[in-house]
């Protein structure tokens, strides 16, 4: 008997001493570079889907227990959680993951971000955040910047496990690095080409592969588009003969075929996020789904 | 007050609000370089509206202390709230209500000023202050956030046009359960006229309230722990999968009520409730729609009154309400309740059999503004007839961002 508890308790410590380091990410594509870089070391999960917008989750009580087990919170910051995320983080009492913490990683302190601005922002401007663009994710160049954040804080709360993430690092940033190049190049015909995006959430694929994005179906960010804004905008695509419309796959669609019926303007619906197409799981499938998507409408 | 200086009240208190403002604008601009991590905002929310009967019919009809009660224009509330971290140990918040009353004179209300620990080891979090007893749903929910215009009757009935919420404290502890499962007990004080259904038998708001209830609770003497209100809450949260979730609760709050004062007799309330929240939301959701969510609750009221002899009053009600965001930005609304009592006079005001169902449009242009428009078919046994009611509700939200919850 005396064995067995000796044996009990042996097994309880050497799980608590190999148990994986238990990641909650508000966001499926930070979700997934942190499995890049903990493989079999982490435990991740991500809050919200890839195929919802998360500016605007809701902080479900499913979440609340999530946040209250967790290790290391991973955040986009840049006010892209701003709705829901100071709310549930009040609910999940868990100190360990609070700002200033190691367990809190806010992954846009490590980005040059862009549409910053110092000028006022008012609210009339829709949804315009100054601290800036917070979708980075969809620069792959950024995607290297993220990874390293995350491995720099997973050695912190996980010291001995540490050369395990500096290799998965590095992997990840040689196939990276290999993956952008070729993606440049299936974008080639791409670059320089005038475009329409539905949304300001496209500004850092645009920088990555070149498209000169010339206006917004979104009359200002986050609002619904009216018919005189599309009439504007019928003018422009067809003056400045504008071929292609990128939107993502959550935004409606009959505003994109009203403009492709009056101008002739390709929409092509790219997935913006891991997850946002059941075949979409890793970064890379990402950037290759949204290559693939571009290269079918250019042939 | 005479018109002018309830009008000068008012104006004073708007300019303290615009400076609230320009604090705010300062504040968030400071927020950016992590200086002064307070948010601020405040919320108005004005209705207008008419019916098939005149303003003394409607005003018994229209039992929340926030409801519009008159035909014309009503300042439902003025929000001002204030919130962030004190310190690594507790977070705060503050709401500040204003509104006009009937006479057109400003009431200023503390509707939550409390403190929440950060720190506590084991899933234990404790708030302290002036709060909202954690009791259904609804109770809790600013009237800002609320699906309709109006509170529903069994809750203006059964826990006051105000809510329940009192000073105290408030304990809950997030279980180890393999779901989320958390439960609250409260303690909190049971005069006030915000105690409704305990030692305050009035409503809420001045105009609302009847003498004889202030007396009774200024009267009631407080000897001990008896004297308090006692609350206790279990909530739990499931995802049956990605896209449907739901929170399913079970409260009960017990405590005394003024009936007794002067008598040998110790006279108490006990109410019980079940809550159910269901929520479907597209797999491809923008902005949050489309969605689909329907929001139930039922109460139950053991009430100790004294006549000849000790008399227990039972009352119940219940409230289901759907709602179909059907686009970005849109939401239509249905809801159906009853309310009934075993009090023997058929036509009292707040113990009447009684149905009502409503039907709403809402559109937010943003997430910081609102304006929906309802329909109330109101079935009262002590009106005698049935009433349609129209509400035109407006909305806007300044300062910080208010929160998604679920």
């Amino acid at each position: 008997m005396k064995k067995m508890f000796f044996l009990l308790v042996l097994t309880f410590f050497s799980s608590a001493t190999w148990a994986k380091v238990n990641v909650i990410t508000t966001t499926s594509d930070l979700a997934a570079l942190v499995a890049e870089i903990g493989v079999d070391k982490v435990s991740v999960t991500s809050l919200t889907k890839g195929t919802r917008d998360p500016h605007y989750a809701q902080a479900k009580p499913s979440m609340i227990r999530k946040v209250f087990r967790a290790d290391l919170l991973v955040v986009i910051g840049a006010e892209m959680e701003v709705g829901w995320l100071p709310a549930l983080m009040r609910s999940s009492r868990n100190s360990k993951v609070s700002p200033g913490k190691a367990g809190y990683l806010d992954v846009s302190e490590f980005i040059e971000l862009k549409g910053k601005t110092s000028a006022r922002v008012t609210r009339d401007m829709g949804d315009v955040h100054a601290a800036g663009n917070p979708h980075y994710w969809l620069d792959p160049a950024n995607g290297i910047l993220m990874a390293k954040a995350i491995t720099e804080r997973l050695i912190k709360l996980d010291a001995s496990n540490a050369p395990s993430y500096r290799e998965n690092f590095n992997t990840f940033k040689e196939k990276l690095e290999k993956k952008i190049i070729q993606w440049k190049s299936d974008l080639h015909g791409f670059s320089g080409q005038k475009i329409i995006a539905y949304h300001t959430s496209l500004l850092y694929l645009a920088n990555a592969f070149n498209f000169d994005v010339r206006g917004y179906v979104e009359p200002k960010p986050g609002l619904s588009p009216s018919a005189s804004h599309l009439n504007q905008l019928i003018e422009t695509i067809k003056s400045e003969n504008i071929r292609y419309l990128l939107m993502e796959p959550y935004y409606e669609t009959r505003s994109a075929q009203l403009l492709k019926r009056k101008s002739g303007v390709n929409y092509i619906v790219i997935p913006q996020s891991v997850g946002a197409k059941p075949n979409i799981k890793t970064y890379f499938d990402l950037f290759d789904g949204i290559v693939n998507a571009l290269k079918a409408v250019e042939k | 007050m005479k018109l002018k200086q309830s009008l000068t009240l008012f104006l004073s208190i708007g300019i303290g609000i615009n400076s609230a403002m320009c604090f705010a604008q300062s504040a968030s601009m400071d927020l950016q370089k992590n200086k002064n991590p307070m948010d601020i905002g405040i919320s108005a929310l004005f209705a207008t509206g008419g019916a098939s009967k005149g303003n003394s019919t409607i005003a018994n009809l229209q039992g929340g202390g926030h409801d519009p009660s008159k035909i014309g224009f009503t300042l439902q509330n003025l929000e001002l709230t204030l919130g962030g971290a004190v310190d690594p140990f507790f977070d705060a918040q503050s709401n500040i209500i204003m509104l006009l009353n009937d006479e057109g004179e400003a009431i200023l209300e503390i509707e939550e000023a409390y403190l929440l620990t950060k720190q506590l080891p084991s899933g234990l979090q404790i708030k302290a202050g002036q709060f909202y007893t954690e009791f259904g749903r609804q109770n809790k929910m600013h009237p800002h956030t609320w699906a309709f215009v109006d509170q529903p009757i069994v809750l203006s009935r059964l826990l006051g046009g105000d809510g329940l919420r009192s000073q105290g404290a408030q304990v809950s502890w997030l279980s180890p359960l393999p779901w989320y499962a958390e439960i609250f007990f409260g303690f909190q004080n049971a005069k006030g006229a915000t105690g409704n259904s305990f030692l305050s038998a009035g409503h809420g708001h001045d105009d609302h309230a009847d003498e004889g209830a202030e007396e009774e609770t200024s009267e009631y003497p407080i000897n001990g722990l008896e004297d308090f209100l006692y609350s206790a809450r279990w909530l739990n949260g499931l995802d049956f999968n990605e896209n449907v979730s739901a929170n399913l609760g079970f409260s009960g709050v017990w405590g005394p009520n003024a009936n007794g004062t002067g008598t040998e007799n110790d006279l108490r309330t006990a109410i019980y409730g079940a809550d159910l929240y269901l929520k479907w939301q597209a797999e491809n959701s923008s902005r949050g729609y489309p969605f689909v969510a329907w929001h139930t609750e039922y109460l139950f009221r053991r009430y100790e009154e004294i006549e000849e002899d000790v008399f227990t009053r039972k009352d119940s009600g219940w409230f289901s309400q759907l709602s179909y965001g059907f686009k970005p930005g849109w939401i239509a609304g249905l809801r159906l309740e009853m309310a009934d009592s075993n009090e023997e006079d058929e036509h009292a005001i707040d113990a009447d059999e009684r149905f009502r169902t409503a039907l709403n449009l809402t559109w937010l242009p943003t997430e910081f503004s609102k304006i929906r428009l309802q329909y109330n078919y109101d079935d009262a046994h002590h009106v005698g007839e049935a009433v349609h009611l129209v509400w035109l509700q407006f909305e806007y939200n300044l300062g910080s961002h208010a929160a998604h919850v679920f």
